[in-house]
């Protein structure tokens, strides 16, 4: 610093970390004024090489960092796809509680929202039920009588009454034929029976009730109950059951006379200027209106007019996909053609059509008992893509995955049980996921662009892993089983995961979370029994090197440790002999097999677990040295001793650490201080072992 | 026809038209059943159907008792149409009642299109003499005016009530016959119509 500003006069300052990160740099800049003020390369040189140190340095911190926040990052990226998940549940259940309100709107009585938004004043809601009630109405009586499509001509329209009447011949008084009559607000509708159908009618006339004179028949001879109907040129008389039905009628006539009276008044008073065209003649304005409805009425096409019939036809004959297409057709016809009643009326029936397609299609996708499931998902992708076409993919998906779970329960019950727990759980796990993989994929063609029905999927899979991983467990955990056998059908399950997701289906973690604590106890029980049985033969271990018989038997017993990796030739003694107990030698092979199986169970989250198990039981077994030794042997058997522990705190020992940083890329910590903890028992020991020791030890870094 | 008229004694319709309360149902009742209602009820309209003599002839009478008080002029034209006589009353107590008469009669004659309809001016509540408004001359002036018999009656006395029906029932077979020998006159035309219909069936 001093050097600097003596040299230059002038402020120019040394390169640190807060200059060059200050917010103000200008790379540029500073090197042009270090450029102007520095003389001569060799301080020029000297300010590099502060720069490069800088340089290294920020590097340097920099990998730290990252090094030290990869496992945050690590673990922050597994919270987020958990919340992920736990998003699409909430989606899932958000959208399920929507269809079912929109589902309890439309069962529901009363129109669109009344339902739901009960503030509205009482009576509104009376008028708006009684809408409701009157459109149904109207819609029965389309339904029952054929021919009556002025009916729904005039929006205000309203049913008052119906019944049946008998015509009488005006002059003979004989019955002629029977008729249903309806009352609506602005006119008499008379229907005749239709001979063919049951309960069908056949559209006959409507009468205005602005013109309609109805006459009271007092007295027709032996004809009671009668009316008579005068509108120029037609006399008609009716007859009723009884006196009140008569009654009624009379009343409901004129109830609806002075009704529609009053209601033409407010019209009149509402708008003047027409009311000048409506005094001119009733007859004449009513044939106006009759000519227009003519016009309307021959604007349709006739297919679309035929729509009803002919959907019922394609419902019928199972053809789905054309009764879809004409679907489509009339809805597209229905948005650009004028409005009028027939469009309407042939709406409402197309309406009726579509909720009967959608009812067929959902009962297509219902499982049955005495259903065949032979084409499996395969059968259902037509009704599935119809549903969706039809806008109830929501329920497309509900069925679809109902679907998938009762061919899954199919598998689940087809999968022999014969046979060992590995073969069963390689069989059923190898189903079930090739299933699911396969649900998957016709999911993503069937639901393409759906998040609500994806989220369903998710949830779905998720929640058939669970049921897998129980049955797992009961299978697997509640039986006994080797540990080998654990880590095979755990690390089996585990890729199916890992292959479900590559479909986008990421659950490894639950089904993991699900398995980890009976996998910590099944390792905790396997660490106790070890442990058990190293206490039990240490009682009969007489502390003898092993004899192998012939030397053929012990090149063959060699070559086996050397497969697993151990090399046993300084061992050797004699032509049959190795240093080494019989004991040892058996524990060196199951401990390698122990930690290899440790080593596959693997996991962050098992790793505690794993530690604990195999430290625990290499310590019961050195133990057992240290035991002898403090017995106070012969020293004979001394140094015999002292050996065997030096095969196991060394050649074992990094054997057993070289397989640990090969699996998880650093040594285990635990093994590491048993290793420290017992060094002491060959340390102590006479100069001959340490040479070998370390002769070993040296060797076995080679 | 001719097959019906022997099962059927021709039907004579006749409609009582006149405004609300001058006695129309009494007349109507008086006539049918011998009996005079006190009670004022006002009729929507009713329909009577007798069985008559009508100089040795048995006919049946179709009475449509109107109400006084139509809102939609639609709808008494109607009533109007179905009628073959009319019995146009008044109250001759009250004058109101006897101007409305005009009106009904004005209608009538649009309705049927006929100067010579049958018709009967009928002044009603004759027995109460001592609250007459209307003067039997004022009234029968009128009648002669539309070329009309002009009757007093009192549904309350019985007084001319059979009188009127008969009267116009009379002047209805009049008309009918009069009509049936202009058809006859026309009816070659008719035969004509029906020839034709036949060649196009």
């Amino acid at each position: 610093m001093n050097f600097s500003k003596d040299c230059n006069g002038m402020d120019v300052k040394e390169p640190d970390k807060t200059l060059l990160s200050s917010i103000d740099f200008s790379p540029e800049k500073y090197v042009r004024d270090l450029s102007q003020h520095c003389v001569g390369g060799p301080e020029l040189r000297r300010l590099r090489k502060k720069i490069q140190n800088l340089s290294e340095e920020t590097n340097n911190s920099l990998k730290k960092n990252v090094y030290q926040n990869y496992m945050q990052f690590i673990d922050s990226a597994k919270e987020l796809s958990h919340l992920e998940s736990e998003m699409y549940q909430l989606s899932h259940l958000l959208s399920e509680q929507k269809s079912l309100l929109t589902s309890l709107c439309t069962t529901s009585i009363l129109a669109d929202d009344s339902m739901i938004i009960r503030r509205s004043e009482n009576k509104d809601e009376n008028v708006k039920e009684q809408n409701q009630i009157n459109h149904e109405k109207l819609a029965s009586i389309l339904e029952k009588v054929e021919g009556c499509k002025e009916l729904l001509e005039v929006s205000a329209r309203t049913y008052l009454y119906e019944g049946p009447l008998a015509e009488l011949d005006p002059l003979e008084n004989t019955v002629i034929k029977n008729v249903q009559a309806y009352l609506f607000s602005d006119g008499l509708m008379i229907a005749t029976r239709n001979g063919r159908g049951l309960m069908k009618y056949v559209f006959e006339t409507m009468y205005e009730l602005g013109s309609l004179a109805v006459v009271n028949v007092k007295d027709l001879g032996n004809i009671k109950y009668a009316f008579k109907i005068l509108i120029f040129p037609d006399t008609r008389i009716f007859k009723c059951d009884s006196e009140t039905t008569k009654k009624e009628w009379l009343e409901k006539f004129d109830h609806a006379k002075k009704t529609k009276l009053t209601q033409d008044q407010q019209k009149r008073e509402s708008v003047p200027e027409k009311s000048p065209s409506r005094s001119i003649s009733i007859d004449s304005q009513s044939l106006n209106q009759f000519e227009e409805l003519e016009d309307t009425v021959t604007a349709h096409p006739e297919w679309f007019l035929e729509a009803p019939e002919e959907l019922d036809v394609c419902i019928a004959q199972r053809h789905f996909d054309d009764a879809l297409a004409l679907l489509q057709r009339v809805v597209e016809y229905c948005a650009h053609a004028q409005q009028d009643h027939v469009l309407i009326e042939v709406q409402r029936k197309v309406d009726v059509r579509h909720n009967n397609l959608t009812q067929v299609l959902m009962k297509e996708l219902e499982i049955s008992t005495g259903k065949s499931m032979q084409g499996g998902l395969g059968a259902s992708r037509r009704a599935v893509r119809l549903l969706i076409m039809l806008g109830h993919s929501n329920q497309a998906c509900d069925l679809f995955l109902k679907l998938c779970t009762y061919l899954l329960k199919i598998q689940y019950d087809r999968t022999k049980k014969e046979g060992s727990i590995t073969v069963y759980v390689k069989n059923l796990s190898g189903i079930i996921f090739t299933n699911i993989c396969h649900m998957t994929e016709e999911f993503l063609k069937n639901f393409p662009n759906s998040s609500a029905c994806c989220s369903a999927y998710l949830v779905w899979v998720s929640a058939q892993l669970s049921y897998f991983s129980n049955h797992f467990i009961k299978r697997v955990f509640k039986s006994p089983i080797s540990l080998s056998n654990l880590a095979e059908c755990i690390d089996l399950v585990r890729w199916h995961c890992q292959k479900l997701c590559t479909y986008g289906v990421d659950l490894c973690y639950q089904v993991e979370g699900a398995l980890r604590t009976y996998i910590t106890k099944a390792l905790k029980d396997f660490n106790d029994k070890f442990v058990e049985s190293i206490k039990f033969k240490a009682l009969d271990d007489n502390w003898n090197p092993t004899n192998l018989k012939s030397k053929n038997l012990l090149s063959k017993c060699l070559n086996e440790y050397a497969e697993m990796g151990l090399i046993l030739n300084s061992y050797i003694t004699g032509d049959v002999w190795l240093q080494i107990t019989a004991n040892n030698m058996e524990f060196s092979k199951t401990f390698l097999i122990l930690l290899n199986n440790c080593l596959k169970l693997e996991t962050t989250e098992l790793l505690y677990a794993i530690n604990d198990t195999i430290s625990n039981v290499f310590e019961a077994q050195i133990k057992q040295h240290e035991l002898i030794l403090s017995e106070g042997t012969k020293a004979d058997q001394k140094t015999f001793v002292i050996k065997n522990a030096e095969f196991l705190l060394t050649t074992l020992m990094v054997l057993c650490q070289r397989k640990y940083i090969e699996k998880l890329g650093f040594p285990c910590e635990k093994l590491k201080q048993i290793q420290d903890k017992y060094s002491s028992l060959i340390t102590v020991i006479s100069p001959t072992t340490r040479d070998i020791k370390t002769k070993y030890s040296s060797d076995q870094y080679l | 026809m001719a097959k019906k008229a022997t099962v059927q004694p021709a039907l004579h319709k006749v409609i009582m038209v006149g405004s609300g309360g001058v006695g129309k149902s009494a007349l109507t009742l008086q006539f049918m059943y011998d009996e005079f209602v006190e009670d004022y009820e006002p009729t929507k309209a009713d329909s009577y159907r007798k069985k008559i003599l009508l100089d040795g002839e048995d006919v049946q009478i179709d009475i449509l008792d109107t109400a006084g008080q139509e809102d939609y002029a639609a709808i008494r034209d109607n009533y109007f149409r179905s009628g073959e006589g009319f019995l146009c009353i008044f109250s001759i107590t009250e004058d109101e009642s006897f101007q409305a008469t005009q009106e009904f009669r004005e209608q009538i004659l649009r309705v049927k299109n006929d100067e010579n309809i049958p018709f009967l001016l009928v002044g009603n509540k004759s027995d109460l003499e001592d609250r007459r408004k209307v003067t039997f001359q004022e009234a029968s002036d009128r009648a002669k005016q539309w070329g009309v018999p002009y009757v007093e009656t009192s549904a309350k006395t019985r007084e001319h009530v059979d009188k009127v029906f008969y009267d116009l029932m009379r002047e209805i077979r009049a008309r009918k016959i009069e009509e049936k020998t202009v058809n006859n006159g026309r009816g070659k035309d008719k035969n004509k119509k029906k020839k034709l219909k036949c060649t196009i069936l």
